[in-house]
């Protein structure tokens, strides 16, 4: 086994680690993100580690380069083409607004209307032809778009996921018209109903697919141009890998690469760690991403939002943000009570204690001004040497002066506020999925995670947290453990009366097909392949569907009795009498790499650790004599309590008092409360 | 020390406690969405979940994913119920009191609203309620939306305040006499046990905060927090100029007597005090254009809301207002007028509100939105499964031109968060067939900030069914304010037995019997404009002309656009706007 490196991407800081067999952790680093081409930052990261490339087998990767493109709508110029009658779709979504109160603000959807076309066609919602398709007129429109500068065109007819005929056939017309065009088929990236859906998330890829495809060439090149052949792998938003190849024809895949790659390593060394049921943490410099892994299986969303209006209808780890990081703004509301974030000091001008001209509080700031930062060693910072501590005190006693408290009580207060918006939404992510928080462990990283993780392990009732020993470079990690995975799903919106078991078994056996001919394409070194299959199911009527695990054979007598098991896990009841209905049929089909195992070494007898040093940490209303360890004297077997502050090149992790803490044959810090 | 003048209570746990009351409530909401058998419930989010203060009846916390329309409601009902409950012995633990009365409880018949109590070491601590919106309570038009109603029984079955659940034992009698008056028994059942079991839901994280605070605390905090909401919504109303601000606007008949409706608002701000007066409205109404107070009052703070979206929801954001509203007006309903157009007297109402704040802070609030939630209902049997259904599709439409923006397109009622139901799905469910669904083109209010446009949309059955609408908005468009002018009024027509025409009330029409094929064919107003058009970005303008949301006519003589080039790309135009030459051109006609 050669060398393996994850590299993630993201907006800030382009993260590496490198491991020289597959096994250990050699080398990990943070270099600046290069925005203009984000493979250069991937390239600068490769050489600042000074990794031979022709010794790794594999590079593993995670991006931020689709989200950012949507965010900011700077992706491809893309035509939409649909039914007659419904070129708004796109634009109109299903009658909402941005938020429950305000009025303010409009929808800016990926392809302005003067670039939405419409041609004759229709199906119903059996897929039967209504109107044939007018490939006269389409040929027409094809031909006046390609004097356009359209990079993209993107077809979206109705019930096109009952029949794709019309759809394909389009295809191959517009793709007729000119040979560069980028050209996709809703049918193609999601197979369900719900016209809006299916057609934002084909507009997403469509939009994506120039920029995605351009980013891999870019770097297949570089790679090339320093002599590496071997295969590179992205991280997909549903925590699986797929070949720099086909990143083009699946950029919607990877919009949130990065979170699900740091769920997925969260996932696997907790798995090792003996934790099989895990609540991931991670909390950077502007939000808080949380997520529920269960029996080792990330929980999946089938729709996300990537902003108003544009939903992306692909199963994704159901990773939820909400506003808390390490720059979020600490002010009072005009009834005076305390509030944290959701406005955050960003990158510029950051924390007060940056010294980056940043004059109102933030989360980082307390930690500061509470000595569980160290002010002399500021992590991921270049231009100062210092924290600014003193501007950071100055910022937080004239927010506490209003609020008749102290400096140290006002900072402390700021912690616990925004501890208390993380905890809740963590405890919210579990319950509203029927858990009970209090049979998780919290694995906490990003920059910020480590900082606050016994705050939210008290609060939600956790009763052991896991410190990875990277947690600032989880999600390059993350990249690393991946497999290949492709999602393929197909609405059926039938009462389970009106299948028969044959029709059933069907579709599930061509979705088993297709996947099992993606892994072949990839080209991938796969161990094995692994086939799942799940149906979503409700009671007739019902909007909201509950996924049930199915294996391939079940009559559908038995799916309904493991959908009405699931549907009383969830609501504590059953509807006896009430029909049941198949919404759709999920196969996950998933080519496992080859990954040398973790052997955990035996490990020693506990030994007490032995801190650097001491200093005064602010906790629970005094200042206390805490001990400070470094990082990297922590071996296994080791223990210790809290108070203590472990400080690494990556983050700062604090330890509450009344907490004790243990280092595990992986050397994950395993923290609990005495 | 502006955050530190509450009787001792640490500003942390005040924060926490706040915090986790209000998710209380939205896990609850969260629980009903997802369990409910309505799709009106579990699709539009057509629910709404709090704690009340068992004294007062003052809503203490409220969940963040219900109906905007709820928002002041519950407190009215809970306030309603309290003394109701206390002459028939008052709350034992267990129980659930049930009522749909709506000159009680508000909005309409559908909305049914359930209380229960919560003991504390055997005390009564606060109250739990829920608004669930159930499809059919029976009535002469499937669904509850009955243009002609004269009177509340046409409308459906009242449920007068009862004893639901007696101490943990459900009256199957009462259950049973609801469901034998109703289309859609099933589904009922369903919705009316999952909201029983959401009161548990929010027990379990009632107690929890007990343990963790105490009551003490707890009280202390919930006071405090009453008190701060309120001094946070007198700030904002201090910031508005003294003064008495009105505005007129109506509705194009009831439904039976074809008639124009009047409403009339004047807004006093007198310092950080507010008074609603509509003193001036018609009513009743003979129709069902008529609202209960309790919803005119939760309309109010609704709009009041939307103006200034960061103040907490409890009951102290409500006591700097003080109303006036006319004994059995439109807006105050006496038994037994009809109510069912309430989903288009509470826009109104929002309008009015938005237009007479406007006034004085034209800043804050925005010009009016499409204002008719123009409810279509499609009723039959289904030719394939022989089922009963009923499909329902409320209104979208253009948000007002705002200081800060454009107006949205497609947009929710201001008291609603109800989506429109998906064409696929629709046609999948339900023997309809969509003809089209687009953006109603040159229907947004021009301004500096234009209006959203409105929406457009024919569906087609394919088999019997029946057609109801009730709507309004065809003679009194939108509004603009600040030299915005007014969006494209509404418009309804149909096609049945091989003939186009358009309903004798313009808005409304009941039970209009369709055969295969028939169809009918609604589009929506936008949203009125804000400021002038003249002072519209002149990119903005070419941007509508070659979006086709505006015709070349309204861009050069609305907007003074000048037109330097167009040409054409397969039968579409693409216009090119000389900037300097319309703003000369705009200068002279200013002047002239």
């Amino acid at each position: 086994m050669g060398g393996i490196t994850g590299i993630d991407v993201g907006g800030t800081f382009t993260d590496l680690f490198y491991s020289s067999d597959g096994v250990t952790v050699d080398r990990v680093l943070k270099v600046p993100s290069t925005p203009d081409d984000p493979s250069r930052g991937l390239i600068d990261a490769l050489d600042a580690a000074g990794i031979d490339v022709n010794a790794l087998d594999v590079i593993l990767h995670g991006t931020t380069i689709a989200t950012n493109a949507v965010i900011e709508r700077h992706g491809a110029r893309a035509a939409l083409i649909t039914t007659e009658g419904f070129r708004d779709v796109l634009e109109l979504g299903r009658r909402d607004r941005q938020r429950m109160y305000g009025l303010t603000g409009t929808a800016d959807p990926l392809i302005p209307r003067r670039m939405r076309w419409e041609v004759r066609e229709r199906m119903d919602h059996l897929g039967n032809v209504l109107t044939p398709l007018d490939e006269t007129a389409l040929a027409g429109l094809a031909a006046a778009l390609a004097a356009e500068g359209v990079e993209t065109v993107v077809i979206s007819f109705l019930h096109s996921y009952a029949n794709p005929a019309h759809e394909r056939r389009a295809r191959e017309i517009v793709q007729a018209a000119h040979d560069g065009w980028e050209v996709v088929i809703s049918s193609d990236v999601v197979r369900e109903y719900y016209e809006f859906e299916r057609t934002s998330t084909a507009v997403v890829q469509g939009y994506l697919q120039p920029l995605v495809a351009r980013y891999a060439r870019n770097l297949s090149a570089k790679l090339a141009a320093k002599g590496f052949a071997r295969q590179t792998l992205v991280m997909q938003s549903n925590g699986g890998l797929v070949p720099l190849s086909q990143l083009g024809g699946r950029a919607a895949n990877i919009v949130r690469s990065g979170p699900a790659a740091g769920v997925m390593a969260a996932a696997q060394i907790a798995g090792e760690a003996g934790f099989a049921s895990i609540i991931t943490g991670d909390m950077g410099g502007t939000s808080y991403d949380v997520a529920v892994v269960v029996n080792g299986t990330p929980k999946i969303a089938a729709e996300t939002a990537l902003d108003f209006r544009v939903p992306l209808r692909i199963p994704m780890i159901d990773v939820h943000t909400i506003g808390a990081g390490g720059g979020s703004i600490a002010s009072l509301d005009r009834g005076g009570v305390l509030q944290v974030g959701p406005r955050s000091a960003g990158a510029v001008p950051g924390p007060v204690c940056f010294g980056r001209g940043g004059t109102e509080p933030t989360v980082t700031d307390a930690n500061a001004v509470l000595g569980r930062i160290n002010a002399d060693h500021p992590i991921g910072l270049r231009h100062l040497d210092r924290l600014d501590l003193p501007a950071a005190r100055a910022a937080i006693e004239a927010l506490g002066a209003r609020l008749g408290l102290g400096i140290e009580e006002t900072a402390e207060a700021i912690l616990t506020v925004v501890n208390h918006i993380m905890a809740r939404r963590t405890r919210l992510m579990t319950v509203e999925q029927g858990h009970d928080p209090r049979d998780f462990a919290l694995v906490v990283f990003g920059g910020a995670g480590p900082l606050h993780g016994a705050a939210i392990m008290r609060d939600v009732g956790i009763r052991t947290m896991l410190l990875p020993p990277h947690p600032g470079v989880l999600c390059a990690i993350g990249c690393a453990v991946g497999d290949l995975r492709y999602d393929l799903t197909q609405t059926v919106e039938k009462p389970v009366a009106d299948l028969d078991a044959g029709q059933i078994h069907a579709i599930l056996a061509e979705q088993r097909d297709r996947g099992l001919a993606q892994v072949v394409a990839s080209g991938a070194a796969v161990d094995r392949t692994e086939v799942r299959h799940a149906a979503s199911m409700s009671y007739t009527g019902q909007i909201h569907a509950l996924r049930v695990d199915i294996d391939a054979d079940w009559s559908p007598e038995r799916m309904v009795g493991a959908f009405e098991a699931a549907y009383a896990r969830e609501y504590g009841n059953t509807l006896p009498g009430a029909s049941v209905g198949i919404v759709g049929l999920l196969t996950t089909v998933i080519g496992a790499r080859t990954k040398p195992a973790r052997i955990a070494p035996p490990l020693p007898a506990p030994v007490r650790a032995t801190p650097r040093g001491h200093r005064q940490v602010w906790f629970s209303g005094g200042w206390h004599a805490t001990a400070i360890y470094d990082r990297g004297d922590l071996t296994a077997g080791m223990v210790f309590q809290g108070p203590a502050i472990i400080e690494q090149a990556d983050t700062t992790s604090v330890l509450e008092p009344g907490m004790t803490a243990r280092v595990d044959a992986f050397l994950n810090i395993l923290a609990e409360m005495a | 020390m502006d955050g530190a003048k509450g009787q001792g209570i640490d500003p942390v746990t005040l924060a926490v406690v706040r915090g986790a009351l209000e998710q209380i409530g939205d896990e609850m909401d969260l629980h009903l969405i997802r369990a409910a058998l309505s799709p009106i419930i579990s699709e539009t989010n057509d629910c709404a979940h709090g704690l009340y203060d068992p004294v007062t009846g003052e809503t203490i916390a409220q969940g963040g994913l219900g109906l905007p329309m709820f928002l002041a409601n519950m407190q009215f009902t809970v306030q309603a119920m309290i003394p109701m409950v206390a002459a028939a012995g008052g709350f034992r633990p267990g129980d659930v009191w049930i009522t749909n009365d709506p000159y009680l409880s508000g909005t309409h018949l559908n909305d049914v609203v359930l209380i229960s109590p919560h003991f504390v070491d055997g005390k009564l601590f606060c109250l739990f309620a829920n608004t669930g919106h159930w499809m059919d309570m029976g009535g002469s038009v499937p669904g509850g939306w009955v243009p002609t109603a004269r009177e509340i029984h046409q409308e459906g079955i009242i449920i007068p305040p009862m004893k639901l659940v007696d101490q943990g034992q459900r009256n199957e009698g009462v259950v049973s006499l609801i469901t034998a008056n109703v289309r859609l028994p099933e589904q009922l059942l369903g919705d009316l046990a999952a909201m029983i079991n959401v009161f548990a839901l929010g027990r379990r994280g009632l107690d929890a905060l007990i343990a963790r605070y105490g009551t003490q605390t707890l009280r202390a905090c919930i006071d405090e927090m009453m008190a701060r909401s309120e001094a946070e919504m007198r700030a904002y109303i201090a910031d508005i100029p003294d003064g008495t601000y009105v505005l007129e606007d109506g509705f194009d008949n009831d439904g039976v007597v074809d008639a124009p409706l009047k409403v009339r608002l004047a807004i006093s701000i007198a310092g950080s005090d507010l008074h609603f007066d509509f003193t001036g409205t018609d009513g009743p109404a003979v129709g069902p254009m008529n609202i209960s107070a309790g919803t005119t009052k939760s309309l109010c703070f609704v709009a009041l809301k939307h103006v200034f979206p960061d103040v907490p929801v409890n009951g102290g954001a409500f006591r700097p207002a003080r109303f006036t509203i006319p004994e059995g007006s439109i807006l105050a309903a006496r038994y037994p007028v009809a109510v069912g157009g309430t989903t288009d007297v509470t826009q109104r109402v929002v309008d009015c509100v938005f237009g007479a704040l406007a006034q004085a802070a034209p800043q804050a609030a925005p010009a009016a939105p499409f204002g008719t939630t123009g409810v279509a209902t499609v009723s039959g049997r289904h030719p394939v499964t022989g089922r009963y259904f009923v499909a329902v599709y409320p209104y979208p439409g253009g948000y007002g031109g705002s200081y800060a923006t454009d107006g949205l397109v497609n947009g929710t009622p201001p008291g609603s968060m109800a989506k429109f139901m998906s064409v696929e799905m629709s046609e999948h469910r339900y023997p309809v067939r969509f003809d089209y669904l687009k953006i109603r083109e040159n229907s947004s209010g021009p301004g500096q900030h234009r209006g959203g446009c409105g929406t457009a949309y024919g569906i087609r059955t394919l088999s019997g069914a029946v057609v109801s609408i009730l709507g309004d908005r065809v003679d009194t468009p939108p509004f603009g304010i600040e030299g915005g002018g007014p969006a494209a009024p509404n418009h309804v027509a149909f096609h049945t037995a091989g003939k186009d025409w358009i309903p004798p009330m313009r808005s409304k029409a009941e039970k209009v019997p369709f055969s295969n094929g028939d169809a009918f064919f609604l589009a929506s107003p936008g949203g009125g404009g804000f400021g002038h058009p003249f002072n519209r970005d002149a990119q903005a303008v070419e941007d509508d002309l070659n979006d086709g949301l505006i015709t070349q006519d309204t861009a050069e003589t609305v907007y003074g656009a000048i037109i330097a080039s167009r040409r054409e790309v397969f039968g579409r135009l693409v216009f090119a706007i000389d900037a300097e030459r319309t703003r000369a051109n705009r200068t002279v006609l200013t002047s002239a």
